[in-house]
């Protein structure tokens, strides 16, 4: 137990140092690389609670593919935040964090509140607290969760389609593709 | 009740927080992207955390989805993120006004 919690502990502290840097720095290359240390130690956490399979699919989706995806658009269009905020912007900050804290302490306080004190041990598919076999996570997604499984793929399907096509260039004049000129780009 | 599943709650709930005064104070495009992501991530923790006291198995497929999901709407969001910039040559949410009625 106490072994345990000082790992949570260091863990809790390095999610929260992370996830604060992600909004605290003005540099967006900064946020993201601060973005992936909290997908990294969210991932450790998942370990910890027996969840190996989402712990593996945490690094490889999150922090592989979906940062690399920003990394790329940060690079491509170099943006950077505007040194002044005007006054309204400013005047946002402030009410905008008090809104929050009442979000924070309204969350906190319904999900500790709410919480059935004693395990669904009818609903539950295997021993409450317990590690789930990852073999039977993965049986439940093609047996019961097939369909939406199948849904998935045909979302990223039409994703990358959507993705291509916002990424295509047109002549503001003729309304037609824009295909640069090879001889041009020599 | 296991205090680990209090503790996981919050950090849940304090990084969901944080997201959303990310969502508030920040004007760059990308980084209300990297806000939702992190608000994503806290909701995953958070069902994660349930699934695991509660011994179900279903969350974890749902948490599966939902990566998926955020996989497919960060590739469609930056690839809006990039056609516009190529028009306006930013992407300061508080200036963008084309749907602006």
């Amino acid at each position: 137990m106490g072994a345990e919690l000082i790992v949570f502990a260091i863990l809790f502290i390095l999610t929260v140092t992370g996830a604060v840097m992600v909004v605290a720095s003005k540099d967006t290359v900064k946020s993201a690389m601060a973005l992936v240390l909290v997908m990294v130690s969210l991932a450790a956490h998942f370990v910890f609670m027996g969840q190996e399979l989402i712990a593996a699919l945490q690094i490889i989706i999150y922090a592989g593919a979906i940062m690399v995806v920003f990394l790329f658009v940060v690079m491509i269009l170099n943006v950077r935040e505007r040194e002044v905020a005007p006054w309204y912007m400013r005047s946002l900050h402030y009410t905008g964090a008090a809104l929050v804290g009442v979000l924070f302490l309204l969350l906190g306080t319904g999900m500790v509140a709410f919480m059935t004190p004693v395990p669904l041990a009818e609903a539950a598919d295997v021993a409450p607290g317990a590690k789930p076999p990852i073999i039977d996570l993965l049986t439940l997604m093609i047996t019961k969760y097939s369909l939406p499984f199948l849904m998935t793929s045909i979302l990223l399907l039409v994703a990358v389609i959507g993705a291509v096509v916002m990424g295509r260039r047109y002549d503001p004049e003729t309304g037609e593709e824009y295909v640069p000129d090879p001889a041009e780009a020599a | 009740m296991s205090p680990f599943l209090i503790y996981t709650l919050v950090l849940s709930v304090t990084i969901f927080s944080i997201g959303v005064v990310g969502m508030i104070i920040k004007r760059n495009a990308i980084s209300l992207f990297m806000n939702v992501e992190l608000m994503l991530n806290a909701a995953n923790l958070g069902m994660v955390a349930f699934a695991t006291h509660y011994g179900l198995l279903q969350a974890g497929a749902l948490v599966v989805f939902i990566m998926t999901v955020a996989a497919a709407e960060a590739a469609v969001g930056l690839a809006i993120f990039i056609a516009i910039f190529r028009s306006r040559q930013h992407i300061r949410v508080d200036e963008l006004d084309l749907l602006k009625g």
